[in-house]
Formats: C-alpha cells, sequence, structure tokens
C-alpha cells in the first residue's frame, strides 16, 4: 500500500472508532472514575458529595460483608444449578437433535429475548399462595407456606434467568466436539460414565468456564430479581446500593461498595482470561 | 359484569393509598379545593398575607359549603398554560379531583410522575432533574433540604387565596417558619397494626410490640422507611424519634436486630394486603389502607393502636418546584386543592388527615370520629406525638438501618 | 473461544469386538435406553421451565376475572383497558422512542467500531477491547447509579456544563437514557459485527480487489451484505434491550419519560394486578413479534444465500459465541 493509501487509511479508521470511544469515555470511563473519586471522599450534610479524601469508606465495608456474602453464595449457587441443568440441555441439543437443532437453539433464544422484568414478575403469581406454594403448603397443612420472599425463589429467578447464558457456550462446544473420540472410547471398552468423565467432560469443559463466566458476573450483581421475588427480604449488594445512594444519599459509602463490586468481577474475568490462554500459544481470543 | 368488577378495582385501587404521600396529596388537594371555593365566595381582593392566616372561612362566604358546580373563584385566576407535570407518591390525588382540575383549569395535560420515597425525590433532585416539574408533595421535614438545595420555590400566596383554611396548628413550625415554601397537604401517624383475631396480647405500646413480636415469627410486617422505623425502638426506650445520639441509638439498634428474624417483608404499599389474607398479623405501619381492613366484616378485628409510649406524627406538604414550566397552573392547582369540597374528597378517598379546617366540615361524621385519621387533639396535646426531623444521612442510622435490612428475615 | 485441539483420529477404525484386546468384551450398555430417556425428559422439562411463565403472563392476561388466578372465562376486556389509557399509551411511546433511539444510534455506532477496530494497531485495540468487555461486565446497578452521578456532576444544577456556559441545566431527559443505555448496546452490536467479520468468506473480498474493485463498492457489495444478519440482529436486540430495560432507565429518566417497564414496576408495587399480566403479555408480544420477524427474515436470506448453521438473529448469537 502507498504512503497516500495508508494515510487515508488511517483517517478512516479514526473515524470509525471515534464514536463509540467517544462513548466509552464520557458515558463508561469518566462516570467509574467519578464513582472511584468519590469512594474516597466523604459525605455532606445532606447527602451528596463533599470532597475530601479518606479511606475510611473502604474501612466501613469490612462491617458490611453480609450483602457480599449474600450475593456471592447465590451466585456461587446459582451457577453451579445452571451447569447441573445446562449440560445435559446443551448435550442433547448438540448431539441427539439432529436437523433440528437450530429450532431448538431459536425456541431457547426466545425467553431469552422476551423482557426480563416480565418473566420474573410472572413467577410472582406462580410461586405465591394462589399457585405452587399454596399447592405445597396445602399437602403439608400449612397454608402460610411461602416460597416467595426466601432465598430459594430467588436463587430459582437467577437460573431461570440466566440459563441460556450458559446453554449457548456449552452447545458451541459440544457441538464440535469430534464425535468418533466418543464411539472410539466406547469401543475401546469403556462405560457411559467412563466416556463421560473421560472424554465428554473434558471437551466440554472450556464451554463449561465460559458459560459460568456469563452466568456468574451478572448474578452478583443482580438487584431486580431478589428485590421482586425476594420481598426485599433477601438483601444483595444490588440491594445495599440502591439503599445507600438512594435512601441514605451516602455516595461515597455507596461508591466505595460499588468499587469493590466491579473488582471482584474484574478479578473473576481476568482469573477466566488467564485459564483460558493458560497453554495457548496465540494470545488472540475473544472472551466471551 | 367486565365493567364493573373494573369499577371495583379501580375504587379499590384509589382507596388503597397505604403511603402516606397519597393521603397526604389527597388532603392537600381538598383543602386546595376548599380554599378556591371559599376564596371564589367573594374576598377576591383579600390581602395576600391573610393566606397565611389559617383562621376559617370568611364568614358570608356559602360557596364553600355549596357543591363544586358553584365554584367560581373570585380573585381573578389566570388561564393556565394548559399542562400541570406533578412528581408525586403513587396514588395521591383522588381521579376525580384531577378531571375536575383538567376541566376547570382547561388543563389536557396532567402528567403524574411517580417516587417512592423522598429521599428518592432529593436524589433525582440532586442529580439535575429539577425544572420539569411543577408540583410535589415531599414530607415536611424535607422542607429545609429542598430549600438549601434550592430545588423548591416560594408559594405565591395571592393565587393560593384557599390557604388561609390551613388549621393554625401547622402553620409556623421548624421547616418552614414563615410559610413561605409549603402548603400542607395532609398528616397522620405511624403506630401499630394488629389483627386482634390472632393477636391476643395486648400491643398497645412499642415495647410490648417488641416483646410480643418473637411471638409472631415471620408474620410481622414493617414499613420500609427508616425514618418511621426508627420510632418505634427509640420510643420503647423513652428517647426521641429524632434521636442521633450513638448510645442511644446504640441500644434501639439491640432491639432492631431482635426483631428482624421475625418480620415478613419490608413493605410500604402493600402492607394491608398482608394484614388482610393473614400474612402478616402484626405492623409497624402507617394508617393507609387500615380503614377498608376495619370496614369490612371479614377483617374487622383490625385495628391501629397508636403506642402509649409515644409516636412521631408526620405532614406532607405540597411544594411549587423551582423554575416550574407552568407556574400558573402550579399555583391554582394548590389553590384548587384547599377548596374545601375538594379537600374533602381526597380525604374521603385517602382516608388520611386533613390540616384544612374548612374541608372538615364537609366530611363524612365517621371519618371525622375516626380516631386513626383524625387523631383526638387530647393525644396531640398530651406530647405522646413528636414531629420528624430529616435525620435520614446520619451514617449511625445508615449503617443500622442496612444492618437490620439484611437481617430480614434471617434466623 | 475455540476449541481444544484434537487429537487425530486414529488410522485404522478399531471394531467393536473384533479388534478388542483378549479378554475384553465391549462394555454392555446398561444404562442405554434410562438414559437417553432421562436425556430427553431433561430437556423437555427445561423448556417447559423456560416457557411456564411466559404463558402464565398470556394465558391470564385473557382472564375475565378480576383476580389474578381465577380462571372465569376468556376476556379481551384487559387488554382493552390497557390500551384505552393514556399513561399506558404515553409509556408505550416512551418505551418505543428508548428502544428505536438506542437501537438506531447503538447499531451505527457498533458497526462501524467493529470495521474500525480490526484496522486499528494494538495499542489502541487493547484499551479498547478492555472498555468493550468492562462495558459488559459492569452491573447494571453500578452503570445506572454511577451515571446519574455523572449526569448530576456535569448537566445537573451547579454542574459542570452550567458553570462553564452560566446557562440553564441541561437535566434528565430521552438524551441522558439514551446515552446511557447505549454504552451497553454499542458493545453488543461490535461483539457481534466483529464475530461475522471473523467468519466471513474472504475469497470474495479478495476477488472483488483482483477485478479492481474499489473499497468502497467492495464493502457496499461483498461486504456489508454479508455483515447484514449479525447488524439487523444488534439493531433488534439493542431495541429489545432498551425497550425492555428497568434499572438504567429509571435512575436517569426526566420527567414524562416513564417507560412500560417503569410502569409495570411501579404497578407490581401494588400487587399483581390483571391489568399488568395485560400490559406484561403486551409487552412480550411486541418484542417477540420484532424479533421473529427479523429471525424470519434473516433466515430467509441466509437459505437463499446458502449460508450453513443456525441463522437468523439465534445463530449470530451462536456464531458469537463460537468465535
Amino acid at each position: 500500500m502507498t504512503a497516500r493509501v495508508s494515510r487515508r487509511s488511517s483517517l478512516l479508521t479514526g473515524v470509525l472508532l471515534l464514536p463509540a470511544s467517544l462513548w466509552y469515555l464520557l458515558l463508561l470511563v469518566a462516570p467509574i472514575i467519578i464513582v472511584i473519586v468519590f469512594s474516597f471522599g466523604e459525605s455532606g450534610p445532606t447527602g451528596g458529595y463533599a470532597g475530601g479524601f479518606t479511606s475510611v469508606n473502604y474501612a466501613d465495608l469490612a462491617k458490611n460483608v453480609d450483602p457480599f456474602v449474600t450475593s456471592l453464595r447465590l451466585s456461587i449457587v446459582g451457577t453451579i444449578l445452571c451447569v447441573l441443568v445446562g449440560l445435559p440441555l446443551a448435550y442433547y441439543i448438540a448431539t441427539r437433535a439432529g436437523r433440528r437443532k437450530s429450532l431448538f437453539i431459536v425456541l431457547l433464544v426466545i425467553p431469552f429475548w422476551t423482557s426480563f422484568l416480565i418473566r420474573t414478575y410472572a413467577w410472582l403469581t406462580i410461586l405465591g399462595p394462589e399457585g405452587l406454594a399454596g399447592f405445597i403448603g396445602g399437602l403439608f397443612g400449612d397454608d402460610s407456606w411461602r416460597i416467595l420472599g426466601t432465598e430459594w425463589a430467588v436463587q430459582l429467578g437467577l437460573v431461570y434467568g440466566y440459563l441460556p447464558l450458559m446453554v449457548f457456550p456449552l452447545y458451541v462446544t459440544l457441538e464440535r466436539m469430534d464425535r468418533s473420540l466418543v464411539e472410539a472410547s466406547k469401543d475401546l471398552g469403556a462405560g457411559r460414565w467412563a466416556t463421560f468423565r473421560q472424554i465428554t467432560f473434558p471437551i466440554a469443559l472450556p464451554g463449561v468456564i465460559t458459560g459460568s463466566i456469563l452466568v456468574f458476573i451478572p448474578m452478583i450483581g443482580e438487584y431486580v430479581i431478589p428485590n421482586i421475588l425476594g420481598y426485599g427480604r433477601v438483601f444483595t449488594v444490588g440491594s445495599a446500593l440502591v439503599l445507600r445512594f438512594l435512601e441514605a444519599r451516602d455516595w461515597p459509602v455507596g461508591s466505595a461498595q460499588a468499587v469493590v463490586l466491579v473488582a471482584i468481577m474484574l478479578v473473576s474475568v481476568t482469573f477466566y482470561v488467564w485459564f483460558i490462554n493458560r497453554g495457548r500459544r496465540s494470545r488472540d481470543v475473544s472472551m466471551l | 359484569m367486565a365493567d364493573k368488577d373494573l369499577e371495583e378495582i379501580l375504587r379499590r385501587m384509589s382507596q388503597t393509598k397505604v403511603n402516606r404521600r397519597g393521603f397526604m396529596a389527597g388532603g392537600a388537594l381538598a383543602g386546595m379545593a376548599a380554599f378556591l371555593a371559599a376564596c371564589g365566595a367573594g374576598k377576591a381582593s383579600e390581602a395576600p398575607a391573610s393566606v397565611a392566616a389559617g383562621t376559617p372561612a370568611v364568614p358570608g362566604s356559602a360557596a364553600p359549603s355549596e357543591g363544586l358546580a358553584s365554584l367560581e373563584p373570585a380573585f381573578s385566576q389566570e388561564p393556565t398554560e394548559g399542562h400541570l407535570w406533578m412528581y408525586n407518591w403513587s396514588d395521591y390525588v383522588d381521579a376525580s379531583n384531577i378531571e375536575e382540575y383538567k376541566k376547570r383549569y382547561a388543563v389536557d395535560d396532567f402528567t403524574y410522575d411517580t417516587y417512592a420515597s423522598n429521599e428518592e425525590l432529593l436524589t433525582k433532585l440532586q442529580a439535575g432533574a429539577g425544572g420539569q416539574w411543577d408540583v410535589g408533595a415531599p414530607t415536611a421535614e424535607f422542607t429545609p433540604a429542598l430549600v438549601q438545595g434550592g430545588f423548591i420555590q416560594k408559594i405565591d400566596w395571592s393565587k393560593v387565596p384557599n390557604a388561609k383554611y390551613i388549621d393554625k396548628q401547622f402553620k409556623g413550625l421548624w421547616w418552614d417558619p414563615n410559610d413561605e415554601y409549603q402548603l400542607p397537604k395532609d398528616w397522620g401517624t405511624t403506630g401499630i397494626a394488629v389483627r386482634t383475631k390472632y393477636v391476643k396480647e395486648d400491643v398497645s405500646s412499642w415495647k410490648k410490640f417488641f416483646e410480643v413480636a418473637p411471638n409472631y415469627h415471620g408474620k410481622i410486617v414493617i414499613v420500609d422507611s427508616p425514618g418511621d422505623v426508627f420510632v418505634a425502638p427509640l420510643k420503647a426506650l423513652g428517647y426521641s424519634v429524632n434521636s442521633v445520639d450513638p448510645t442511644e441509638l446504640g441500644k434501639a439498634r439491640d432491639l432492631l436486630l431482635g426483631l428482624a428474624p421475625h418480620v415478613l417483608a419490608l413493605d410500604s404499599d402493600q402492607y394491608q394486603k398482608k394484614l388482610q389474607t393473614g400474612e402478616a398479623v402484626l405492623g409497624l405501619t402507617w394508617t393507609g389502607g387500615l380503614d377498608e381492613l376495619i370496614q369490612d366484616p371479614k377483617t374487622a378485628d383490625t385495628k391501629y393502636i397508636i403506642p402509649s409510649d409515644g409516636t412521631l406524627y408526620w405532614l406532607d406538604t405540597w411544594v411549587i418546584f423551582a423554575n416550574p414550566p407552568h407556574p400558573i397552573a402550579a399555583h391554582a392547582f394548590l389553590n384548587f386543592i384547599e377548596e374545601p369540597a375538594i379537600q374533602a374528597q381526597e380525604t374521603v378517598t385517602n382516608a388520611y388527615a386533613t390540616p384544612n379546617d374548612e374541608a372538615k366540615k364537609l366530611i363524612p361524621q365517621k371519618i371525622l370520629d375516626d380516631p386513626t385519621i383524625f387523631v383526638p387533639q387530647a393525644i396531640f396535646d398530651s406530647g405522646l406525638l413528636e414531629s420528624a426531623k430529616d435525620v435520614s444521612t446520619d451514617k449511625l442510622r445508615v449503617e443500622i438501618w442496612a444492618e437490620f435490612k439484611s437481617k430480614i428475615g434471617k434466623a | 473461544m475455540t476449541a481444544p485441539a484434537t487429537p487425530a483420529a486414529p488410522a485404522t477404525p478399531l471394531v467393536a469386538g473384533r479388534d478388542l484386546p483378549r479378554g475384553r468384551r465391549p462394555a454392555r450398555d446398561r444404562f442405554g435406553v434410562l438414559v437417553e430417556v432421562w436425556l430427553r425428559g431433561h430437556t423437555w422439562l427445561v423448556y417447559g421451565f423456560l416457557y411456564l411463565p411466559i404463558v402464565v403472563v398470556v394465558v391470564f392476561s385473557f382472564n375475565a376475572n378480576t383476580r389474578v388466578t381465577n380462571w372465569t372465562g376468556f376476556s379481551l376486556h384487559w387488554y382493552e383497558f390497557v390500551l384505552n389509557s393514556k399513561e399506558i399509551q404515553r409509556n408505550l411511546i416512551n418505551s418505543l422512542i428508548v428502544g428505536l433511539a438506542t437501537a438506531t444510534v447503538s447499531t451505527i455506532i457498533g458497526t462501524m467500531a467493529a470495521l474500525g477496530i480490526q484496522r486499528a494497531p494494538k495499542w489502541f485495540r487493547l484499551p479498547f477491547d478492555a472498555l468493550t468487555y468492562v462495558s459488559l461486565i459492569v452491573p447494571e446497578i453500578v452503570i445506572a447509579l454511577s451515571t446519574l452521578v455523572f449526569f448530576a456532576v456535569t448537566i445537573g444544577k451547579g454542574g459542570l456544563i452550567s458553570n462553564l456556559t452560566g446557562g440553564p441545566e441541561i437535566g434528565l431527559g430521552y438524551h441522558t437514557i439514551v446515552g446511557a443505555l447505549s454504552v451497553f448496546n454499542i458493545s453488543l452490536v461490535l461483539l457481534l459485527v466483529q464475530a461475522r467479520l471473523a467468519n466471513m468468506d474472504r475469497t470474495h473480498i479478495e476477488a472483488s480487489f483482483d477485478l479492481y474493485g474499489t473499497p468502497w463498492r467492495t464493502f457496499w457489495q461483498i461486504t456489508f451484505p454479508q455483515l447484514l444478519p449479525a447488524i439487523v440482529a444488534g439493531f433488534l436486540l439493542s431495541f429489545t434491550f432498551a425497550f425492555d430495560d428497568y434499572i438504567i432507565t429509571s435512575f436517569v429518566h426526566g420527567t414524562n419519560q416513564t417507560t412500560i417497564p417503569l410502569y409495570v414496576f411501579g404497578a407490581l408495587r401494588k400487587g399483581v394486578n390483571p391489568s399488568t399480566n395485560a400490559v406484561a403479555a403486551l409487552m412480550l408480544f411486541i418484542t417477540l413479534a420484532i424479533l421473529l420477524i427479523g429471525q424470519y427474515l434473516l433466515s430467509r436470506q441466509a437459505r437463499r444465500s446458502g449460508t450453513a448453521g443456525p441463522a437468523g438473529v439465534a445463530g449470530m448469537i451462536v456464531e458469537q459465541q463460537g468465535v
């Protein structure tokens, strides 16, 4: 390429990337920086931010681990449940669905497309006293038996909401698996379980890891599901943040909590990227 | 049949205004209506200052006791801008009053945005959402913060002659000593709600409330409002509801954390539903919605108790936001809502007490006699009721509140 | 993500029973049928689980009764009520405005960025890629709060902008909602189009150059049509996410901009209500219709041009996973 073309080419590249870069800088980087700055500040007499530089907000966080613990617990259990539910499903679609694979995938994606809020809200009816809870309670003879307002309701909602995100990467990985390996394993005398353990699962593992990250990360930060299905009783990091920012107008402490939350996520993702890139020669890998 | 059901639902929805805002708004609107009516009656040239007098209707003005139809504001009401943008608690203004206002002042565009708490309102305003609404109804103790932030403006009383109907005892209070920024809307108390069918013990005080709570594990509902919830332990211990003293708050914290495991939910909007179904049998609530339960024979055992160790009374107030897009319509609305008949309608719908004396004359005696709505003067005078200060940003309180919230329902 | 390298298949296939080392028999597949049944049953259960809420909402929105779960007959009554409500009409329009604006902005900017990023030098790519992922990782609640704070500091009362220009505050409005929602959606479109670019057939492009086609023409006649499925998928998904969004919208909206999700959330506070079911079902129908139409059109186009693999919006999502 001539110098003239490459200069024009750089200009074009710049123009193409400018809007997105501006957007990221203004509406992603700047807000996050402000939050980080606030997290080191002091709150004003009627709330808000009043300048200063202190690390007391972070120190105070040690007193406030409850919401973090709750969120982590819900996310870890939720991720495990997603794997347990999603793996057989992905396996089935990848290996048993044959020509109707596309249909299965589309059917999987459709609920995922439709409104998160609406689907969560629907569980209120299903799990409520007029639905499942009343039914099961009736079996036990206890008519105030409840599912809603407990962590299990929230757990269900989380798994429900994020399951497709687990299934997609699993499906992709399993779909690419060389089927002849499984056949060879069988031919060599290995039973189903041994085949699964030694052939299928290791091959599916990267998909499991990817799916886990895709699911774990959003679950920690969830606010809507615990709020609606948990009756406000299940107090997660999301609830804590809303309390700090909106109710108490204590922006510095809220910011510190937000920073810690994002830090946890970044650490998880970094770990994931490192894990995936282990033993790879090429560094060019897409994370999602 | 479907239409009847629909009406039934609308009626119920408009009456199930559990949050006191709705009640407050209702009261203020009715009050303004009353005010407007009185104004229209004849004193067109009333001096603006007299608006703050709070004296009963001017003699000779027959308008207040007549129906809405005869109301003709005698002070020259300028034509409104045709729009009114309200930012308020949900369901806090009677629907038929809104229609009446729209008709009378040729306002086609009446927007009703909602916030769920004073804190949310303040946060939104702090974040730059101002200049986009005309009127709102925050709670009185937030007036200083709103004034300090420049979020509300002084009310031009010459445009709100009906304000004169507001009872004296709501004027010149600490949050707005010169009565420049707010127009009282309605008021009420925070107290104990109990289904006596299920709860046999005596819960006439906060102290007893805490003692009895463990017996009803998982059946207690509490409003999601720190300012109201702190009332219980602080009063049980004999302290002020506005205490920020670390020792006192520490003791209050112990009481709250002892209560937390037994709480069903923090709910400001649907607590009466939980009480109705028996999901909850005991509650720390406002009066909103309880009236319906008391009327219904199936739940007539419901009682609302003003605790003997004291509680707070709150007042929601109409304010005009700074730089309102439609100031004329805003003032017209405040005036309209204090018209006695309109204000009376608000009280009937919202079941919160009105500060408008003239409107009281038009309210059915049954409601006036209801001690849960119109707290008897004797109780007021006894000092049992404290008015709240805005201590929502006190760090220790916030910490305790966060801790309490995170321990709800946990063993 | 790429699958690990698979070992080479054995040179001569083993035949069960005949080539096994002495004494070894092929393991009897005792559980074969059981496992198959379980796999199938599990799949159906999961799909049932996924669709149950949707079905419940839709079915009960047609309930003639006022109580949500007592079925007393089919009725369009709630839809009538909902569609006639001025408040809901306004909310619907707001939702549509927010959705369309966000989708348009995100698609254009995201596509441009996808095209540009492959030409960018490494020192730029790294941080830019990092930002893309950060925008997808950071929880919505944090984005909502931090963006609100950002707006307060810049365009709010006493903020930077009004201090610098001495003018009135800009305040919150459609622009803030669209601005905040676009961050996530730009990244979304970016990733989808990037995946498509990576999987695209380069030979056509090379052929075009060989035949003296200008870069401009090559782009519009070769590249762009192949990117179209990803672009359309990105547009539709952005629309859906913006249309459905609750958290960010609730934090940064100004007056008169209540959207349907905000309305539903507020109505939820008052308890589950049949009219809310109708609103919810309406939302479902709208987003579903849009995405299904998109899926159908793209599938048809893909089938005609002979592309393999799952096509349409779903296909784009899956393709992205495979990169």
